[in-house]
């Protein structure tokens, strides 16, 4: 077990390595130069040439390149072209806020889901499982920047119970003050982070309650299922311990998957919560052609969407004593 | 069973149950702070190298420039009291006495020397360079004394002056003003968290004395819809363009705001490439032209937001005349005129032809604006039902910008900002040879009155070359203006004395107050 997981945790580098090589790759293929956007609309030629000298665009690819790789592995992802600060420091301003709202909305999806699920495989053709799927449909085809729309419009304007845009404290910080007696800080950032996180997460709420009920329903009619009711385990102990643990192995691989969904999906949420995070840094980036900081947002990106895997695999041994690694 | 249920549904409400209806902290606003949605987070808030228009916003409060530009674009005293043009080669500002720093410093004429210096070399990537291209030299006289001296006549200087002074000695030592910057104005910086707000209070020793808004904040709302909607729920005081027609619509009809809507100093227009033979007939520019429909893409597409233009004129400036006019919708007379150049259909497959050759057209456009691209849509449409065969090419600014830069398009839908002047989208855009004459258009009449559009000071002579250039423009159609870009702003009317400007600056808050 250790073994494998020094070796899945080495295999990472390559990967990121990958990234940047093929990230590098394509911004040199779209066309669009980072010096005339600099330098926008009224720019003439001469300025741009001598913007990108100043920039280093002017040098060959392959020294770019390995410049980058080199100081990449040292910890210095370069300077951002428009942001005026080093792309470590403009990633790092933001990336505890989408780390927060990917968090929350992956521990709503994961606890509406299996709710949703479990209680739909458990009444089975019942009007309960009719109503619950029919709400995972809904959520399946909602699309998150209208739903981030109607939830502001319904929670935030007519009824003005939450605050429509921005962000408390940090989550800890706001923990640690809430244990200091000001309860207050926390129920904030709470409030702050209840839409974004609803309206990012109910997709993969829906995805997930499908699977539960399905993987359920499988697992439900197996014979231990029958064994255990005979030998007169409590109904909830049944679908807990015996169906619900066994049914779960499908489940979170795909709720692995899904993080990678949640973060491309909070480059809308964040646009429409004015949630300040990683995703509308991702969007300016790319407009600008900001090389850099593509870069480096999109390696952090990889970077979390390939440790949350690495922890689903290995989670899938302490579910399943029976899965061996090598 | 039913505890089973209990503790998945607990896990499922959790959030909810915690949260509650938390009323936020923001909703209940502090007396003294007005809270301003902007679409994009300002990428730095030194003056010299400034790009966005969140920027300019708060730059414009944090800074003083040589003047001011009012809701008239014209230019009144700032850090100068006065100034003079002996000749039309040199300027010489007289600076207020006692102006300081928000470090306490005084404000001398070596920082305005070293701004005007400092901004003019290229190693400062300096987006609006060009604008200060013309300057020779400039001279700290004495204290107060500013003298630039220019290699040419250039009258719009004055109107880029409102560039924000940055403090010399600050700079010197290394001090980072894009993110703390040191400003002599009404207001200065408290925190900026970047992505999220810009944060500012008043600056207690302004000269022109300390605003009665105590705080100011820009927060970052990327969506426009989500914008208007955060101003509805209270979680902001004002909100301004850009903004989608349908939320203008609805802001409109609520009492609970002020609002002032007006046309900007930004222009929509066609540009056509001159030097293609399709296009370098002024006849056919002209007949292209007749075929569009102004009001079908003012009044539905862009739903209103925009004006008609009537010309390069803007509404807004003083040269505007609404006498001279670009060629009108006339889809017969168009057809008319086409034949007249010598295009028909001589062989019944529904195209234009002359001598063989077909009449075609590549349309484009950028791909981040909706209603450019059901514009282009609309007017390919018409022009193919015309027989002029229209193909569209859309993609993404970058690639776009870069494209239409070198030449490499027929014709383009796409916009000119910041027009605080005439010769800014004259000069360069249709003088022969001009750096942003992408379609190689060229008249030497028109090269003429530009020159002495730039040259002259005299309100009255620029006012006739200007006329004079839009006429001849209007004629031979190398722009055809679709429309003036409007600009909107929705407030709490709590907030008194704050008066709209064309450009979103929001300098009058200065002298503004909550009631």
């Amino acid at each position: 077990m250790l073994a494998y997981t020094v070796k899945r945790i080495l295999l990472v580098i390559p990967t990121l390595v990958g990234i940047l090589v093929l990230v590098f790759g394509l911004m040199q293929v779209v066309p669009g130069d980072p010096a005339a956007i600099l330098l926008g609309e009224q720019a003439t030629a001469e300025a741009i040439a001598e913007v990108r000298h100043e920039l280093g665009l002017d040098r060959p690819l392959p020294v770019q390149l390995g410049d980058y790789l080199w100081s990449s592995l040292r910890g210095d992802l370069g300077d951002s072209f428009f942001q005026n600060e080093p792309v470590t420091r403009a990633i790092g301003a933001r990336l505890g806020a989408t780390i927060e709202l990917a968090v929350a909305s992956l521990v709503f999806a994961i606890a509406l889901g299996l709710f949703l699920g479990v209680v739909a495989a458990i009444n089975q053709g019942s009007i309960i499982d009719v109503v619950s799927m029919l709400f995972a449909q809904l959520g399946v085809s909602m699309p998150v920047f209208w739903l981030g729309i109607l939830l502001t419009f319904w929670f935030a304007v007519e009824l003005n119970w939450l605050p429509a845009i921005g962000r408390g404290e940090p989550i800890p910080a706001a923990i640690a003050a809430a244990l200091s007696g000001r309860p207050g800080v926390l129920l904030n950032s709470l409030s702050h982070l209840l839409l974004p996180a609803v309206a990012l997460g109910l997709n993969s709420a829906a995805v997930i309650s499908r699977l539960v009920r399905s993987s359920m329903l499988e697992t439900l009619n197996e014979d231990y299922i029958r064994t255990a009711y005979a030998k007169g385990l409590p109904p909830s102990a049944v679908v807990v311990s015996h169906a619900l643990r066994n049914a779960l192995l499908p489940v979170i691989s795909v709720i692995g998957l899904r993080f990678g969904v949640l973060l491309g999906g909070a480059v809308l949420t964040e646009a429409i919560f004015g949630w300040p995070g990683l995703g509308q840094l991702a969007v300016t980036s790319i407009s600008q052609r900001d090389i850099p900081l593509v870069q480096g947002v999109v390696l952090v990106f990889a970077l979390m969407f390939t440790l949350v895997n690495l922890a689903v695999d290995l989670l899938y041994g302490v579910i399943d004593p029976r899965i061996r690694f090598e | 069973m039913f505890k089973t249920l209990g503790v998945l549904a607990g896990v499922a409400v959790l959030g909810f149950t915690l949260a509650g209806p938390a009323p936020s902290a923001l909703a209940q606003g502090s007396e003294n702070v007005v809270r301003i949605g902007t679409d994009v987070d300002a990428g730095t808030l030194d003056p010299r190298i400034m790009r966005d228009t969140t920027a300019y916003r708060a730059i414009n409060l944090i800074y003083d420039g040589l003047v001011q530009l009012d809701e008239n674009l014209q230019p009144v005293p700032g850090l100068a009291v006065s100034w003079e043009n002996p000749d039309p080669k040199t300027w010489i500002f007289h600076l207020r006495e006692g102006v300081k720093f928000h470090d306490g410093t005084p404000v001398t004429a070596e920082d305005v020397k070293f701004t005007l210096d400092t901004i003019r070399d290229p190693a400062l990537k300096a987006r609006f360079r060009s604008l200060y291209a013309p300057i020779d030299t400039v001279e700290a006289v004495d204290k107060l004394t500013v003298k630039i001296s220019l290699k040419e006549p250039y009258a719009p200087l004055l109107s880029y002056l409102d560039l924000g002074i940055v403090p010399k000695h600050a700079v010197e030592a290394g001090v980072d003003i894009s993110n703390k910057p040191i400003g002599s104005g009404p207001y200065r910086l408290v925190k900026w968290d970047k992505g999220s707000k810009i944060v500012l209070e008043a600056n207690p020793d302004f000269w022109d004395g300390e605003p009665t808004i105590k705080n100011i904040e820009l927060v970052l709302v990327a969506d426009n819809t989500a914008r208007a909607q955060a101003l509805e729920a209270g979680d902001l005081d004002m909100i301004q363009s850009p903004l989608s027609p349908q939320d203008i619509k609805r802001l409109q009809g609520n009492d609970k705001f002020a609002n002032s809507i007006q046309s900007g100093i930004a222009i929509t227009y066609l540009n056509f490439n001159t030097a293609r033979p399709n296009l370098s007939d002024p006849k056919v520019r002209k007949a292209l032209a007749m075929l569009i429909d102004q009001d079908t893409i003012v009044d539905q597409i862009f739903e209103g937001t925009d004006q008609k233009a009537t010309s390069i004129l803007l509404s807004s400036w003083a040269a505007y005349d609404p006498n001279i006019r670009q060629p009108t919708y006339d889809a017969a007379g168009a057809k008319a005129l086409l034949a007249e150049a010598g295009w028909t259909d001589s062989n019944g497959d529904g195209i234009l032809d002359k001598d063989g050759r077909k009449l075609t057209v590549e349309l484009g456009t950028h791909s981040e604006d909706p209603n450019r691209i059901q514009t282009v849509e609309y007017i390919q449409n018409i022009f193919n039902q015309n027989g002029i065969e229209t193909k569209l090419r859309i993609s993404d600014w970058p690639s776009f910008s870069a494209r239409f830069q070198e030449g490499d398009y027929e014709l383009i839908l796409v916009g000119w900002t910041q027009l605080v002047d005439p010769d800014r989208v004259t000069f360069g855009q249709f003088r022969t040879g001009g750096s942003f004459n992408w379609g190689g258009y060229s008249n030497e009449k028109v090269d003429a009155l530009l020159d002495e559009g730039r040259s002259s000071s005299d309100p009255a002579v620029r006012n006739r070359v200007y006329r004079a250039a839009a006429t001849i423009i209007s004629e031979e159609v190398p722009y055809y203006i679709i429309s003036y870009q409007g600009y909107q702003v929705f407030y709490d009317p709590a907030i008194e004395g704050y008066i709209a400007n064309p450009r979103g600056m929001l300098r009058s808050l200065k002298n503004a107050s909550i009631n």
